[in-house]
Protein backbone atom coordinates (compact mmCIF):
# COMPACT_ATOMS: atom_id res chain seq x y z
CA UNK A 1 0.00 0.00 0.00
CA UNK A 2 2.78 2.54 1.30
CA UNK A 3 5.15 1.54 -1.95
CA UNK A 4 1.95 1.85 -4.09
CA UNK A 5 1.41 5.92 -2.33
CA UNK A 6 4.62 6.64 -3.20
CA UNK A 7 5.63 5.72 -6.53
CA UNK A 8 2.47 7.33 -7.51
CA UNK A 9 3.33 10.69 -5.30
CA UNK A 10 6.54 11.03 -6.25
CA UNK A 11 6.26 11.81 -10.08
CA UNK A 12 3.93 13.71 -9.06
CA UNK A 13 6.02 16.06 -6.68
CA UNK A 14 8.67 15.85 -9.41
CA UNK A 15 6.35 17.15 -12.11
CA UNK A 16 4.99 20.05 -10.46
CA UNK A 17 8.38 21.04 -9.25
CA UNK A 18 9.46 20.91 -13.18
CA UNK A 19 6.40 22.83 -13.67
CA UNK A 20 7.51 25.60 -11.63
CA UNK A 21 11.04 25.52 -12.36
CA UNK A 22 10.37 25.34 -15.91
CA UNK A 23 7.39 27.13 -16.53
CA UNK A 24 6.28 29.39 -13.87
CA UNK A 25 9.45 30.73 -12.89
CA UNK A 26 9.91 31.86 -17.14
CA UNK A 27 7.05 34.67 -15.55
CA UNK A 28 8.78 37.72 -14.09
CA UNK A 29 4.87 37.81 -12.48
CA UNK A 30 4.14 41.06 -10.06
CA UNK A 31 4.29 41.31 -6.50
CA UNK A 32 6.95 38.12 -6.37
CA UNK A 33 4.34 35.42 -8.01
CA UNK A 34 2.86 32.62 -6.72
CA UNK A 35 4.98 28.46 -5.83
CA UNK A 36 2.73 25.82 -7.25
CA UNK A 37 4.73 23.30 -5.54
CA UNK A 38 4.37 25.17 -1.90
CA UNK A 39 0.40 24.97 -2.60
CA UNK A 40 0.18 21.86 -3.83
CA UNK A 41 2.18 20.43 -0.62
CA UNK A 42 -0.26 22.53 1.83
CA UNK A 43 -3.47 21.52 -0.01
CA UNK A 44 -2.28 17.99 0.37
CA UNK A 45 -1.45 18.34 3.62
CA UNK A 46 -5.18 20.05 4.35
CA UNK A 47 -6.24 16.92 3.11
CA UNK A 48 -3.82 14.44 5.22
CA UNK A 49 -3.19 12.42 8.20
CA UNK A 50 -0.73 14.52 10.58
CA UNK A 51 1.98 12.21 9.78
CA UNK A 52 1.35 11.99 5.93
CA UNK A 53 1.11 15.91 5.67
CA UNK A 54 4.80 15.92 7.53
CA UNK A 55 6.24 13.66 4.87
CA UNK A 56 4.70 15.75 2.27
CA UNK A 57 6.11 18.73 3.95
CA UNK A 58 9.33 16.99 4.00
CA UNK A 59 9.89 16.19 0.36
CA UNK A 60 7.83 19.29 -0.89
CA UNK A 61 10.73 21.27 0.86
CA UNK A 62 13.46 18.94 0.04
CA UNK A 63 12.28 19.86 -3.49
CA UNK A 64 12.11 23.93 -2.90
CA UNK A 65 15.67 23.33 -1.10
CA UNK A 66 16.97 22.51 -4.44
CA UNK A 67 15.11 24.96 -6.38
CA UNK A 68 18.04 27.37 -7.79
CA UNK A 69 16.17 30.37 -6.30
CA UNK A 70 16.52 28.84 -2.33
CA UNK A 71 18.49 31.62 -1.16
CA UNK A 72 18.85 29.84 2.30
CA UNK A 73 20.84 26.56 3.75
CA UNK A 74 19.54 23.14 2.17
CA UNK A 75 17.12 21.97 4.64
CA UNK A 76 15.65 25.06 5.54
CA UNK A 77 12.39 24.66 3.64
CA UNK A 78 12.44 21.08 4.68
CA UNK A 79 12.29 21.49 8.03
CA UNK A 80 9.81 24.89 7.35
CA UNK A 81 7.50 22.95 5.29
CA UNK A 82 7.48 19.87 7.26
CA UNK A 83 6.55 21.73 10.64
CA UNK A 84 3.95 23.48 8.71
CA UNK A 85 2.52 19.98 7.18
CA UNK A 86 2.23 18.66 10.44
CA UNK A 87 0.58 22.06 11.94
CA UNK A 88 -1.90 22.37 9.67
CA UNK A 89 -3.04 18.88 9.55
CA UNK A 90 -3.09 18.97 13.15
CA UNK A 91 -5.03 21.95 12.91
CA UNK A 92 -7.79 21.38 10.49
CA UNK A 93 -7.56 17.23 10.29
CA UNK A 94 -11.24 15.42 11.19
CA UNK A 95 -12.74 18.95 10.88
CA UNK A 96 -15.54 18.72 8.04
CA UNK A 97 -15.87 22.67 8.19
CA UNK A 98 -12.89 22.32 6.55
CA UNK A 99 -12.42 18.94 4.65
CA UNK A 100 -16.32 19.15 3.06
CA UNK A 101 -15.68 22.86 2.40
CA UNK A 102 -13.96 24.04 -0.64
CA UNK A 103 -13.49 27.53 0.88
CA UNK A 104 -12.23 26.14 3.89
CA UNK A 105 -9.23 24.78 2.28
CA UNK A 106 -8.08 27.83 0.08
CA UNK A 107 -8.73 29.69 3.26
CA UNK A 108 -6.44 27.37 4.88
CA UNK A 109 -4.01 26.86 1.92
CA UNK A 110 -3.67 30.92 2.02
CA UNK A 111 -3.07 31.51 5.49
CA UNK A 112 -0.92 28.46 5.65
CA UNK A 113 1.22 30.12 2.72
CA UNK A 114 1.45 33.33 4.35
CA UNK A 115 2.63 32.20 7.86
CA UNK A 116 5.14 29.55 5.63
CA UNK A 117 6.69 32.72 3.98
CA UNK A 118 6.88 34.10 7.73
CA UNK A 119 8.34 31.80 9.14
CA UNK A 120 11.13 31.33 6.23
CA UNK A 121 11.88 35.46 7.08
CA UNK A 122 12.14 34.12 10.59
CA UNK A 123 14.49 31.39 10.36
CA UNK A 124 16.56 33.01 7.27
CA UNK A 125 17.15 36.17 9.96
CA UNK A 126 18.49 33.74 12.62
CA UNK A 127 20.76 31.67 10.11
CA UNK A 128 21.33 35.41 8.20
CA UNK A 129 19.65 34.87 5.07
CA UNK A 130 19.77 38.95 3.96
CA UNK A 131 15.89 39.37 2.75
CA UNK A 132 15.67 42.93 1.63
CA UNK A 133 13.98 45.96 2.84
CA UNK A 134 10.38 45.74 5.47
CA UNK A 135 8.55 47.28 2.38
CA UNK A 136 9.58 44.97 -0.06
CA UNK A 137 8.66 42.11 2.05
CA UNK A 138 5.45 42.98 3.22
CA UNK A 139 4.68 44.13 -0.33
CA UNK A 140 6.17 40.33 -1.13
CA UNK A 141 3.89 38.47 1.56
CA UNK A 142 1.10 40.39 0.38
CA UNK A 143 1.31 39.34 -3.26
CA UNK A 144 2.07 35.57 -2.76
CA UNK A 145 -0.89 35.59 -0.53
CA UNK A 146 -3.16 37.09 -3.57
CA UNK A 147 -1.45 35.06 -5.59
CA UNK A 148 -2.40 32.10 -3.71
CA UNK A 149 -6.05 33.01 -3.38
CA UNK A 150 -6.17 32.88 -7.19
CA UNK A 151 -4.09 30.22 -8.23
CA UNK A 152 -5.59 27.93 -4.76
CA UNK A 153 -8.88 27.76 -6.20
CA UNK A 154 -8.08 26.93 -9.64
CA UNK A 155 -5.82 23.63 -8.45
CA UNK A 156 -7.52 22.81 -5.89
CA UNK A 157 -10.18 20.05 -8.01
CA UNK A 158 -7.17 18.84 -9.55
CA UNK A 159 -5.20 18.25 -5.99
CA UNK A 160 -7.67 16.82 -4.34
CA UNK A 161 -8.30 14.30 -7.51
CA UNK A 162 -5.22 13.22 -7.43
CA UNK A 163 -5.30 13.49 -3.64
CA UNK A 164 -7.84 10.60 -2.84
CA UNK A 165 -6.49 8.52 -6.17
CA UNK A 166 -3.78 7.88 -4.10
CA UNK A 167 -4.42 8.09 -0.47
CA UNK A 168 -7.58 6.85 -1.03
CA UNK A 169 -9.35 9.35 1.94
CA UNK A 170 -12.38 12.25 1.78
CA UNK A 171 -11.92 14.95 -0.36
CA UNK A 172 -13.31 18.08 -1.01
CA UNK A 173 -15.54 18.28 -3.53
CA UNK B 1 -5.65 7.07 16.74
CA UNK B 2 -3.99 3.85 18.05
CA UNK B 3 -1.52 4.84 20.85
CA UNK B 4 1.15 2.60 19.19
CA UNK B 5 -0.01 4.25 16.08
CA UNK B 6 0.03 7.51 17.88
CA UNK B 7 4.01 7.39 18.99
CA UNK B 8 5.09 5.95 15.62
CA UNK B 9 3.83 9.57 14.19
CA UNK B 10 5.73 11.14 16.61
CA UNK B 11 9.05 9.04 16.19
CA UNK B 12 8.34 9.75 12.54
CA UNK B 13 8.01 13.83 12.72
CA UNK B 14 11.22 13.52 15.24
CA UNK B 15 12.72 11.75 12.58
CA UNK B 16 11.89 14.00 9.87
CA UNK B 17 12.89 17.10 11.90
CA UNK B 18 16.81 15.37 13.04
CA UNK B 19 17.24 14.74 9.26
CA UNK B 20 16.11 18.80 8.49
CA UNK B 21 18.26 19.58 11.07
CA UNK B 22 21.22 17.54 9.82
CA UNK B 23 20.52 18.57 6.41
CA UNK B 24 21.12 22.03 7.33
CA UNK B 25 23.94 21.42 9.66
CA UNK B 26 25.46 19.94 6.70
CA UNK B 27 24.81 23.17 4.50
CA UNK B 28 26.36 25.24 6.69
CA UNK B 29 29.43 23.30 7.58
CA UNK B 30 29.98 23.33 3.60
CA UNK B 31 29.75 19.82 3.04
CA UNK B 32 30.38 19.20 -1.19
CA UNK B 33 27.42 16.43 -1.33
CA UNK B 34 24.70 18.95 -0.78
CA UNK B 35 26.45 21.28 -3.47
CA UNK B 36 26.51 18.03 -5.72
CA UNK B 37 22.68 17.15 -5.26
CA UNK B 38 22.25 21.06 -6.10
CA UNK B 39 24.03 21.41 -9.20
CA UNK B 40 22.92 17.72 -10.35
CA UNK B 41 19.09 18.76 -10.45
CA UNK B 42 20.21 22.07 -12.01
CA UNK B 43 22.01 19.77 -14.79
CA UNK B 44 18.71 17.80 -15.25
CA UNK B 45 16.14 21.34 -14.73
CA UNK B 46 18.37 23.53 -17.48
CA UNK B 47 16.93 21.56 -20.96
CA UNK B 48 13.53 21.73 -19.25
CA UNK B 49 13.84 25.60 -18.95
CA UNK B 50 15.67 26.12 -22.05
CA UNK B 51 12.70 24.74 -23.32
CA UNK B 52 10.57 26.30 -21.48
CA UNK B 53 12.10 29.41 -22.59
CA UNK B 54 11.46 29.35 -26.03
CA UNK B 55 8.08 27.71 -25.59
CA UNK B 56 6.67 30.81 -23.35
CA UNK B 57 8.98 33.98 -25.00
CA UNK B 58 5.64 35.35 -26.93
CA UNK B 59 3.78 35.11 -23.55
CA UNK B 60 5.84 35.64 -20.96
CA UNK B 61 6.27 39.33 -20.42
CA UNK B 62 2.15 39.58 -20.70
CA UNK B 63 1.97 39.71 -17.14
CA UNK B 64 4.36 42.93 -16.90
CA UNK B 65 2.74 44.27 -19.52
CA UNK B 66 -0.64 44.11 -18.20
CA UNK B 67 0.93 46.31 -14.95
CA UNK B 68 2.39 49.07 -17.46
CA UNK B 69 -1.08 48.81 -19.27
CA UNK B 70 -0.91 52.47 -19.61
CA UNK B 71 2.43 52.62 -21.11
CA UNK B 72 1.80 49.82 -23.78
CA UNK B 73 -1.64 51.25 -24.57
CA UNK B 74 -0.42 52.84 -27.81
CA UNK B 75 1.98 49.50 -29.23
CA UNK B 76 -1.47 47.06 -28.58
CA UNK B 77 -3.34 49.53 -30.39
CA UNK B 78 -0.53 49.43 -33.20
CA UNK B 79 -0.72 45.52 -32.97
CA UNK B 80 -4.56 45.28 -32.78
CA UNK B 81 -4.38 46.40 -36.64
CA UNK B 82 -2.14 43.32 -37.58
CA UNK B 83 -3.47 40.13 -38.55
CA UNK B 84 -2.53 37.22 -36.37
CA UNK B 85 0.37 35.40 -38.45
CA UNK B 86 1.51 38.91 -38.62
CA UNK B 87 1.56 39.47 -34.96
CA UNK B 88 3.58 36.23 -34.08
CA UNK B 89 5.95 36.76 -36.57
CA UNK B 90 6.51 40.41 -35.31
CA UNK B 91 6.40 39.13 -31.67
CA UNK B 92 9.42 37.06 -32.53
CA UNK B 93 11.22 39.61 -34.68
CA UNK B 94 10.61 42.07 -31.70
CA UNK B 95 12.27 40.18 -29.27
CA UNK B 96 15.42 38.89 -31.18
CA UNK B 97 15.69 42.53 -32.28
CA UNK B 98 15.16 43.70 -28.82
CA UNK B 99 18.30 40.96 -27.45
CA UNK B 100 20.18 42.36 -30.72
CA UNK B 101 20.48 45.38 -29.01
CA UNK B 102 20.74 44.28 -25.96
CA UNK B 103 23.77 42.28 -26.96
CA UNK B 104 25.05 45.25 -29.18
CA UNK B 105 25.35 47.43 -26.33
CA UNK B 106 26.92 44.71 -24.28
CA UNK B 107 29.29 44.25 -26.92
CA UNK B 108 30.13 48.28 -27.03
CA UNK B 109 30.77 48.53 -23.30
CA UNK B 110 32.53 45.27 -22.79
CA UNK B 111 34.96 46.70 -26.16
CA UNK B 112 35.18 49.71 -24.51
CA UNK B 113 36.55 48.75 -21.01
CA UNK B 114 38.32 46.10 -22.77
CA UNK B 115 36.82 42.86 -20.98
CA UNK B 116 36.34 39.94 -22.15
CA UNK B 117 33.19 37.78 -22.43
CA UNK B 118 30.91 35.23 -23.40
CA UNK B 119 27.02 35.89 -24.34
CA UNK B 120 24.24 34.32 -22.77
CA UNK B 121 20.28 34.13 -22.93
CA UNK B 122 18.33 34.32 -19.58
CA UNK B 123 16.41 30.96 -19.43
CA UNK B 124 14.64 31.28 -16.39
CA UNK B 125 13.70 34.18 -13.68
CA UNK B 126 14.31 32.91 -9.84
CA UNK B 127 10.73 32.96 -7.85
CA UNK B 128 10.37 35.34 -5.37
CA UNK B 129 9.59 32.85 -3.24
CA UNK B 130 13.04 33.00 -0.87
CA UNK B 131 12.79 36.71 -1.06
CA UNK B 132 16.10 36.67 -3.42
CA UNK B 133 16.49 38.07 -6.98
CA UNK B 134 17.92 35.44 -9.33
CA UNK B 135 18.18 34.45 -12.83
CA UNK B 136 18.92 31.32 -14.72
CA UNK B 137 21.84 31.58 -18.29
CA UNK B 138 21.96 28.94 -20.81
CA UNK B 139 25.99 29.42 -20.44
CA UNK B 140 27.63 27.34 -18.03
CA UNK B 141 31.04 25.93 -17.10
CA UNK B 142 31.50 24.55 -20.49
CA UNK B 143 31.45 27.93 -22.01
CA UNK B 144 34.39 29.22 -19.08
CA UNK B 145 32.45 30.81 -16.69
CA UNK B 146 33.36 30.47 -13.34
CA UNK B 147 31.88 31.62 -9.90
CA UNK B 148 31.99 35.12 -8.63
CA UNK B 149 32.30 36.22 -12.57
CA UNK B 150 30.61 40.12 -13.12
CA UNK B 151 27.42 39.64 -15.36
CA UNK B 152 26.93 42.65 -17.86
CA UNK B 153 23.25 43.89 -18.90
CA UNK B 154 23.57 46.53 -21.98
CA UNK B 155 23.51 49.30 -19.49
CA UNK B 156 25.99 48.21 -16.72
CA UNK B 157 25.98 45.71 -14.00
CA UNK B 158 23.18 43.13 -14.00
CA UNK B 159 24.77 40.56 -11.12
CA UNK B 160 27.34 38.11 -10.41
CA UNK B 161 27.82 34.36 -11.56
CA UNK B 162 26.38 32.72 -7.84
CA UNK B 163 26.45 28.93 -9.35
CA UNK B 164 27.72 27.24 -12.41
CA UNK B 165 26.23 24.09 -13.99
CA UNK B 166 27.83 22.53 -17.13
CA UNK B 167 25.46 24.22 -19.34
CA UNK B 168 23.81 26.77 -17.19
CA UNK B 169 24.59 29.26 -14.29
CA UNK B 170 22.84 31.01 -11.69
CA UNK B 171 22.65 34.57 -11.35
CA UNK B 172 22.26 37.00 -8.59
CA UNK B 173 21.03 39.86 -9.24
CA UNK B 174 21.77 43.36 -8.15
CA UNK B 175 19.09 44.26 -6.62
CA UNK B 176 18.78 40.60 -4.60
CA UNK B 177 18.76 42.28 -0.91
CA UNK B 178 21.93 39.94 -0.19
CA UNK B 179 24.03 41.80 -2.96
CA UNK B 180 26.65 44.01 -2.21
CA UNK B 181 29.61 45.72 -4.15
CA UNK B 182 31.99 48.20 -3.74
CA UNK B 183 31.31 51.61 -5.77
CA UNK B 184 33.25 54.69 -6.45
CA UNK B 185 31.23 57.99 -8.12
CA UNK B 186 32.68 58.99 -11.06
CA UNK B 187 34.43 62.07 -11.21
CA UNK B 188 35.05 62.52 -7.39
CA UNK B 189 36.00 59.09 -6.98
CA UNK B 190 34.95 58.72 -3.17
CA UNK B 191 33.81 54.92 -2.57
CA UNK B 192 31.15 53.13 -0.68
CA UNK B 193 29.01 49.96 -0.70
CA UNK B 194 26.50 49.51 -2.56
CA UNK B 195 23.58 47.11 -1.09
CA UNK B 196 21.00 45.49 -3.38
CA UNK B 197 17.43 45.93 -1.65
CA UNK B 198 14.60 43.53 -3.92
CA UNK B 199 14.35 46.12 -6.58
CA UNK B 200 15.51 48.71 -8.89
CA UNK B 201 16.58 51.03 -6.12
CA UNK B 202 20.05 50.13 -4.09
CA UNK B 203 21.36 52.00 -0.40
CA UNK B 204 24.83 53.39 -1.05
CA UNK B 205 26.89 54.24 1.83
CA UNK B 206 29.89 55.96 1.79
CA UNK B 207 33.22 55.18 3.75
CA UNK B 208 34.30 58.46 4.77
CA UNK B 209 31.90 60.89 6.62
CA UNK B 210 33.85 64.13 5.16
CA UNK B 211 32.63 63.72 1.30
CA UNK B 212 29.47 64.69 -0.12
CA UNK B 213 26.95 63.10 -2.61
CA UNK B 214 24.57 64.55 -4.90
CA UNK B 215 22.07 63.70 -6.96
CA UNK B 216 22.63 62.81 -10.64
CA UNK B 217 26.14 61.44 -8.76
CA UNK B 218 27.16 58.49 -11.56
CA UNK B 219 28.04 55.05 -9.74
CA UNK B 220 31.13 52.68 -11.23
CA UNK B 221 32.36 49.40 -9.89
CA UNK B 222 35.31 49.82 -7.85
CA UNK B 223 36.42 46.39 -9.10
CA UNK B 224 37.91 43.38 -6.86
CA UNK B 225 41.51 41.54 -6.24
CA UNK B 226 41.98 39.82 -9.47
CA UNK B 227 38.70 41.27 -11.00
CA UNK B 228 36.33 38.72 -9.24
CA UNK B 229 33.81 38.74 -8.29
CA UNK B 230 33.60 42.78 -9.73
CA UNK B 231 35.67 44.18 -12.24
CA UNK B 232 36.74 47.87 -12.75
CA UNK B 233 34.48 50.72 -14.41
CA UNK B 234 31.34 48.81 -14.61
CA UNK B 235 28.40 51.44 -14.74
CA UNK B 236 26.10 50.95 -12.07
CA UNK B 237 23.59 53.36 -11.43
CA UNK B 238 23.06 56.89 -10.14
CA UNK B 239 22.16 58.79 -7.52
CA UNK B 240 18.67 59.68 -7.25
CA UNK B 241 18.21 60.44 -3.37
CA UNK B 242 20.35 61.74 -0.89
CA UNK B 243 19.53 60.92 2.80
CA UNK B 244 20.88 63.73 4.99
CA UNK B 245 20.06 62.42 8.30
CA UNK B 246 21.63 64.39 11.35
CA UNK B 247 24.21 62.39 13.42
CA UNK B 248 24.65 59.49 10.83
CA UNK B 249 28.26 58.00 10.65
CA UNK B 250 28.37 57.94 7.03
CA UNK B 251 26.35 59.25 4.48
CA UNK B 252 24.29 57.48 2.87
CA UNK B 253 21.81 57.97 -0.39
CA UNK B 254 19.36 55.62 -2.53
CA UNK B 255 20.54 54.61 -5.92
CA UNK B 256 18.66 53.94 -9.21
CA UNK B 257 20.01 50.90 -11.14
CA UNK B 258 20.83 51.57 -14.80
CA UNK B 259 19.77 47.74 -15.31
CA UNK B 260 16.05 47.47 -15.43
CA UNK B 261 16.28 43.91 -14.43
CA UNK B 262 12.43 42.90 -14.97
CA UNK B 263 13.48 42.78 -19.20
CA UNK B 264 17.05 41.41 -18.99
CA UNK B 265 17.03 38.90 -22.12
CA UNK B 266 21.13 38.93 -22.50
CA UNK B 267 23.64 39.42 -20.72
CA UNK B 268 27.41 38.99 -20.78
CA UNK B 269 29.50 37.16 -18.47
CA UNK B 270 32.62 38.98 -18.03
CA UNK B 271 35.26 36.15 -18.32
CA UNK B 272 38.58 37.87 -18.13
CA UNK B 273 39.09 41.64 -16.62
CA UNK B 274 41.24 44.77 -18.46
CA UNK B 275 44.71 44.88 -18.39
CA UNK B 276 43.87 48.12 -16.78
CA UNK B 277 41.55 49.86 -14.77
CA UNK B 278 38.90 51.86 -17.63
CA UNK B 279 38.48 54.52 -15.28
CA UNK B 280 35.58 56.55 -16.00
CA UNK B 281 35.51 55.32 -19.69
CA UNK B 282 32.06 53.43 -19.19
CA UNK B 283 30.28 56.49 -17.26
CA UNK B 284 26.74 56.48 -19.17
CA UNK B 285 26.55 59.90 -22.25
CA UNK B 286 23.77 62.08 -20.99
CA UNK B 287 21.37 62.58 -23.40
CA UNK B 288 21.90 65.64 -25.82
CA UNK B 289 19.22 67.82 -26.81
CA UNK B 290 18.78 67.48 -30.59
CA UNK B 291 19.01 71.28 -31.69
CA UNK B 292 16.06 73.11 -33.44
CA UNK B 293 16.64 74.25 -37.01
CA UNK B 294 16.71 77.51 -37.10
CA UNK B 295 14.57 78.65 -40.18
CA UNK B 296 15.53 81.53 -41.73
CA UNK B 297 13.01 83.43 -44.75
CA UNK B 298 15.09 85.59 -46.75
CA UNK B 299 12.77 87.85 -48.81
CA UNK B 300 14.13 89.20 -51.73
CA UNK B 301 11.49 92.27 -53.38
CA UNK B 302 10.82 91.43 -57.03
CA UNK B 303 11.46 94.11 -59.88
CA UNK B 304 7.50 95.31 -59.91
CA UNK B 305 6.47 96.60 -63.69
CA UNK B 306 6.55 100.03 -64.22
CA UNK B 307 3.31 101.94 -65.63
Amino acid sequence: MITRQISIATPIFLLIFLIQEALISQFRLPGGGFSILLIFALTWSVLSQPEVAAVIGFAAGILMDLSQSASGPFGQWTLIMLLAGYAISYIGYGDDNIHANAIGIVFFVVAANFFVEIAYLVTGALLGVSTGSIGQIVLTLFGMSIWALLVSPIMLPMFTRLHSLIFDSRSAQ
Amino acid sequence: MRKGGEGRARLLLVILIVTSLFLITLDLRGVKVIEGFKQGTQTVLSPFQRAGAVVLNPVKDFFSDVTHLGRTRGQIKKLEAENADLKIKLLNRKNADGQLQQLESILDLAGTAGYKIVNARVISHGSSQSFSQTITIDAGSNAGIKKNMTVLSQFGLAGVVKDVYPNSALIQLASDPAFKVGARIAGSQQIGILSGRGNRSASLQLLDNSTTVKVGDVLLARGSVANRPFVPGVPLGYVSQVDNSAGAVAQTATIRYYTNFSTLGVVAIVVSGPTSDPGDALVPQKPRVAPVPTVTVTVTPSPTASN
